[in-house]
């Protein structure tokens, strides 16, 4: 489904060095690392956002790296995304924000569009709130929103960048429970991105570790614990002493 | 030496000394990389106004916000600009010769060719074009545009077409509004002030048809330079809220100094081709 083959990304500084990934079809995928190793512009890169400067990029097939801005179009319908920071329009409501991608994939008479927007804001619990501005949200419910906007158009893959980033216990386990819920409904391929160990790791399947811009750690989410690496051994248990 | 343990395959970067060369050729690819963006930006912001679709009643909002917005502090600054002037032209000649008959119809010649296309543009550049950076410059740097991206949205459609319409239209018509501040300020001063008769004063025996032609197509470009040098500024910020004042800075400079360039440009146009016909 994503292929990744040699990966470099660079701006002043390298970003990407060398990322080789190979993602199956259907598979939840998690990727963690410390701050600034890499992580979003991985995402970025494997949805279009980014253009790598070395390597190629592989999605469903077509060999995305040098794709125009057109061709690309057509390739990030395939994606959903939610953002860091939600990323959700401030000048426009609930209801807008996440009929959104529907309105631009066009063919759906408005009165379909309604009832998916209504049907997937009680999904994610925020029924009735369609005519709130964005900017009227708590924190909990903007992510809410980022998610039911990622997930409205039923994509085949979905990546949630730092879902539950910045959110008290118990919202970030409610978030991960929905985010199960729509998992266990589409059953699209995920590649979700946080520095909450603790919470990523049940929802995934597979998990991987970044640092400055490598992948050194790629495998089984159970396998996790077994790693000798001492940068992951140290990142997982949160421990002060080590490489990092 | 440090003795923490260190990971195989992770060594830092190579990093070359900085020398000259490297800066110059750095900095000359950095400007040709920007030139390229810049236009591609120009080439879909025309592309996309002429087909591209629109959030309906977008243009419309944005002509408010262009339009009705900037014309108090149009011709508030006009008004002024119009009256001081007046004030010195009139000031000059008393000294020399004394005869006021010709101040008016030379002023208002000036006016339509040269003076409001300019100072108008001038203004929306500081107020119209700050704001679309800031606005998109916002949306860049809280990944607004990357969300509207990943909806198969081109930024430069949803959010530059709108705003290039908009302003090329409202310039022109706030061109027209601000001319006629402009030379009512300063009849009024040459009367107030010089007692000049506002009936010789307001003549327009002067202006030809190559200085209204002049003036609007100064109006045009200038209002279709400034939302397409903002919306390029905004689309490159970078970083958070310092970003998107250095984008709004860059804005304002940008579009100003792209007024004076085409206007030193369409001038000498307007010389070769209009006037050298006696139009």
């Amino acid at each position: 489904m994503i292929r990744l083959e040699k990966v470099y990304k660079t701006w002043d500084v390298p970003v990407l060095q060398g990322v080789d990934l190979h993602l199956e079809e259907g598979v939840i995928w998690g990727l963690i690392g410390p701050a600034a190793s890499g992580k979003s512009v991985l995402l970025k890169t494997v949805c279009g956002l980014e253009k790598p400067s070395r390597g190629r990029v592989v999605v469903d097939g077509s060999d995305i790296t040098h794709f125009g801005e057109s061709e690309m179009m057509s390739t990030r319908r395939k994606f959903g995304m939610l953002f860091q920071n939600n990323a959700l329009f401030d000048f426009m409501t609930v209801g807008e924000n996440v009929a959104f991608p529907l309105l631009r994939a066009g063919g759906i008479d408005e009165a379909e569009i309604e009832e998916r927007v209504a049907s997937r804001l009680k999904a994610v619990g925020l029924a009735g709130s369609e005519n709130k501005m964005a900017n009227e949200l708590s924190g909990g419910m903007r992510k809410r929103v980022g998610i039911a906007r990622a997930t409205i158009a039923t994509p085949p893959i979905v990546v949630y960048d730092e879902p539950t980033a910045g959110l008290d216990p118990v919202t970030t386990s409610k978030i991960y429970d929905l985010l199960r819920g729509i998992q266990d409904e589409s059953h699209a391929t995920v590649m979700a991105v946080s520095s909450d160990i603790v919470a990523l790791r049940p929802f995934v399947e597979r998990i991987a570790m970044i640092y400055k811009g490598r992948l050194i750690y790629e495998g089984a989410e159970s396998d996790l614990d077994d790693c000798e690496d001492p940068v992951v051994y140290q990142f997982i248990r949160g421990e002060l002493e080590g490489p990092l | 030496m440090s003795d923490k343990p260190t990971q195989p395959g992770l060594e830092a970067p190579l990093k070359f000394p900085a020398t000259i060369p490297h800066k110059v050729g750095g900095a000359v690819f950095g400007m040709v990389d920007a030139l390229g963006e810049f236009f591609r930006v120009l080439r879909g912001t025309i592309r996309y106004s002429i087909w591209g679709k629109r959030p309906k009643g977008e243009v419309l909002n944005q002509m408010y916000q262009v339009g009705n917005k900037s014309l108090l502090f149009v011709c508030v600054t006009l008004g002024c600009l119009g009256m001081v002037l007046v004030y010195q032209i009139c000031l000059q000649v008393n000294k020399i010769t004394g005869d006021m008959s010709q101040v008016g119809s030379e002023f208002i010649k000036g006016m339509v060719h040269a003076f409001v296309p300019s100072l108008t543009a001038m203004m929306i550049a500081t107020r119209v074009g700050a704001g679309i950076a800031a606005e998109i410059g916002s949306m860049m740097v809280t990944e607004q545009v990357d969300a509207l991206r990943m909806s198969g949205v081109e930024p430069i459609e949803y959010l530059i077409a709108p705003r290039f319409i908009a302003t090329l239209v409202m310039t022109v018509f706030l061109t027209i509004i601000a001319l006629a501040v402009a030379v009512g300020a300063g009849t009024l001063m040459a009367w107030a002030s010089f007692d000049v008769n506002p009936v010789v004063f307001f003549s327009f025996e002067k202006v030809t048809a190559g200085d209204m032609i002049t003036g609007l197509a100064k109006a045009i470009c200038f209002g279709a330079a400034i939302p397409v040098v903002s919306g390029y500024c905004g689309l490159t910020t970078r970083g958070g809220s310092e970003g998107v004042g250095s984008a709004t800075t860059r804005a304002v400079i940008n579009s100003s100094l792209a007024v004076i360039v085409l206007d030193f440009i369409l001038s000498a146009l307007a010389y070769f081709f209009l006037q050298s016909r006696g139009l």
